[in-house]
């Protein structure tokens, strides 16, 4: 069981190409951190870093209190499960698990009675004698859990390793390697851009782009108080709306001239964007009171996907160039034409400034009506 | 007429010109050599008789014949996997190489582009006991070079110029091989705690077996039959006989010799050893190939 420190790691390629800018991080002892982030943004090579497969060009990096950074990968006792596998195909399953054991002269008895638990822990027993090949995705799948279980690391590393199994197949590996690493307690490192994956996997999610932390925390944390316009667009799905906003006096004036009333302390004239979901725009009925606080926005509905349990609909706001998407309860029968009234709360509204960074704007005060 | 008997004489007439240069170049003489193998011919070619397997008894009791066997298999042995452990080796550097990879590749490959006459005619120069550069170097080493004498040095020098032609093609093979090998793989391994040699020994090694295999049987073939033109060239079979392998035989009995019955016999004897060697190899060594 173990810790993980990164500090001010940095790692720059021989081209010059920065992939990391200081990454900062504290990883508990048992705890499962997901870090995730679009492709490009610096998390594949961070977790190779951390595996030693890529060097550290600055910073450091510590197990255990213990500094790594120089060390070979066979030497940090890590294990990793690769986005491709990388089952070796000339061995069996068996020789699969064994094979880290047996470099490291681990006794022939010891090897056969760790490989068969580890075997049985993960449903594999009946493939032992099995090729690679001779498995199906979600097999292959777990013999790399396997292989990495076996070996009783101090950390393992997860480059991706749900992306090349079929959506079905993705939910259920993802349960288990869940399940698995709270019975293991061992601390554990998983990078995916699957942000689904992400949200339920995580104790704790770190949010990457361009090279950078965004933000850390846990995903609901992340969910409800993003810290920048990055992550409040990036967690979620669908994503976040964007709207333009100035501020005038007291107020925020929405794109289709409506208002929002936030308290002070917003520079008058500055220009800010605020953030709303499409869980969180709530939809009036025709004889509905516009409910107390916030603002009712019109939108014209110009398509719709239903999703069974809720409809999306994306909808068309004066004043705003990117369609509203709007989550609809599943019987909400808006047609495609039709005009929806929509709620904007202030508890539920997000505000970034110019430096795209979240602003903590007290937000109590009452409404003043859309045009609408 | 349906659309398929329109067309049925076009296929052969765009298979002639390939179909034509096997059937004369090849099967046409090798039949006629295996015809040749049970005929004894006077010396000045205008008559001949049969004689059944004469020719053949006449060559297995003859030593020369078992001295030339014996020569074939240490020659072939030796070039076979001196050329591919020697690309095998450059193939695993070449592959490690970032910088200006390209220009290393180009260079090693080329040797291939050359003809194994004028590879031989080089490796002669190079070895000269009195021109050549590398017997002046041996000499002041202190070893006296002259494969013009001795039988060892003699065959050691065309193992040599016959190796270095070789191995661009199989450097090539390998290193296409290697680059076909998934870098995570040698990752987990290196995470699985297996160093650098362990990973060749384990991962890379058997990963490349189909490629080895491939490799074997086509050096076994050169070793035996192409390498002609670099053994004439440097030593002509030379000295006492200590170079000539058996297609070389083939062809100084033949053509110097103009014994042609003795000379079929020998071609034929030499394609089934040939074939048989091929067998023995997709029998028992492909077996431990792993796809």
């Amino acid at each position: 069981m173990a810790t993980l420190q990164l500090s001010a790691l940095q790692k720059r390629y021989a081209n010059g190409f920065v992939a990391l800018h200081g990454v900062d991080l504290a990883v508990e002892d048992g705890e499962l951190i997901v870090i995730v982030g679009p492709s490009g943004c610096g998390k594949s090579t961070l977790l190779r870093t951390l595996a030693g497969l890529e060097s550290i060009t600055s910073g450091e990096l510590t197990i255990n209190g213990r500094r790594v950074n120089e060390l070979e990968p066979a030497e940090r006792d890590i294990a990793m499960v690769f986005q491709n596998y990388a089952l070796y195909p000339h061995m069996s399953v068996f020789d699969n698990m064994a094979y880290g054991l047996k470099n490291r002269g681990v006794p022939k008895d010891d090897i056969r009675r760790r490989v068969n638990a580890t075997a049985e822990l993960l449903d594999l027993g009946a493939l032992l004698d099995r090729r690679p090949r001779q498995l199906s995705g979600g097999q292959r799948q777990r013999v790399a859990m396997g292989r990495a279980i076996v070996r009783e690391p101090q950390v393992f590393l997860f480059d991706e390793p749900l992306s090349n199994l079929d959506a079905k197949l993705r939910v259920q590996m993802r349960l288990e390697i869940r399940r698995l690493q709270k019975r293991l307690k061992v601390t554990s490192v998983y990078v995916t851009h699957d942000q689904t994956e992400a949200m339920t996997l995580a104790d704790r999610l770190v949010v990457m782009n361009a090279g950078r932390v965004e933000q850390c925390g846990t995903p609901m944390a992340l969910y409800e108080r993003p810290a920048t316009r990055f992550v409040a667009g990036f967690i979620g799905s669908p994503a976040m709306n964007f709207l333009p906003v100035t501020v005038h006096g007291e107020r925020l004036r929405l794109p289709d001239g409506g208002e929002l009333t936030l308290a002070a302390g917003l520079e008058a004239g500055s220009a800010l964007t605020l953030g709303v979901r499409p869980e969180h725009l709530v939809a009036l009925d025709e004889g509905d009171a516009t409910p107390e606080g916030g603002a009712v926005i019109q939108a014209t509905v110009e398509m719709i996907e239903p999703l069974g349990a809720d409809t999306l609909a994306y909808a068309r706001m004066e004043g705003l160039d990117e369609l509203l998407v709007v989550r609809l309860h599943g019987e909400h029968a808006a047609g495609e034409g039709s005009v929806l009234r929509l709620w904007l709360s202030p508890e539920r509204s997000h505000l970034f400034g110019d430096d795209d960074r979240r602003i903590e704007a007290h937000r109590a005060t009452p409404v003043t009506g859309s045009r609408g | 007429m349906t659309h398929f008997q329109r067309y049925r004489f076009t296929p052969w007439l765009l298979m002639a010109p390939q179909l034509i240069i096997v059937g004369v170049f090849f099967f046409w003489p090798a039949l006629q050599a295996v015809e040749q193998a049970f005929y004894v011919e006077d010396a000045f070619g205008l008559s001949r008789q049969f004689a059944g397997l004469a020719n053949f008894v006449a060559v297995l009791q003859e030593p020369d014949y078992y001295q030339a066997l014996g020569t074939t298999v240490v020659f072939s042995l030796s070039v076979a996997l001196g050329a591919m452990a020697i690309a095998l080796l450059l193939a695993v550097q070449a592959d490690r190489v970032l910088k200006g990879a390209n220009a290393y590749k180009t260079l090693l490959i080329w040797p291939y582009a050359v003809a194994p006459a004028v590879a031989g005619v080089l490796w002669l120069f190079l070895f000269d006991p009195t021109l050549g550069l590398v017997s002046a170097a041996l000499k002041a080493l202190g070893v006296d070079w002259n494969h013009n004498l001795d039988g060892s040095q003699a065959l050691l020098l065309v193992i040599l110029a016959s190796i270095w032609k070789q191995m661009s093609y199989n450097f090539v093979f390998f290193l296409a091989g290697l680059q076909a090998i998934p870098k995570s793989l040698l990752e987990a391994a290196a995470i699985d705690g297996a160093g650098p040699w362990r990973r060749f020994w384990t991962v890379t090694f058997p990963l490349l077996s189909p490629t080895s295999f491939f490799l074997l049987v086509m050096n076994s073939v050169y070793a035996f039959f192409e390498t002609f033109g670099t053994i004439d060239t440097v030593t002509g079979g030379g000295p006492g006989g200590a170079t000539t392998t058996l297609v070389y035989k083939v062809y100084q009995d033949g053509f110097i010799g103009q014994d042609l019955g003795a000379s079929a016999a020998q071609s034929v004897l030499l394609m089934i050893l040939v074939g048989l060697l091929t067998l023995i190899q997709f029998r028992f060594v492909e077996r431990r190939v792993q796809y």
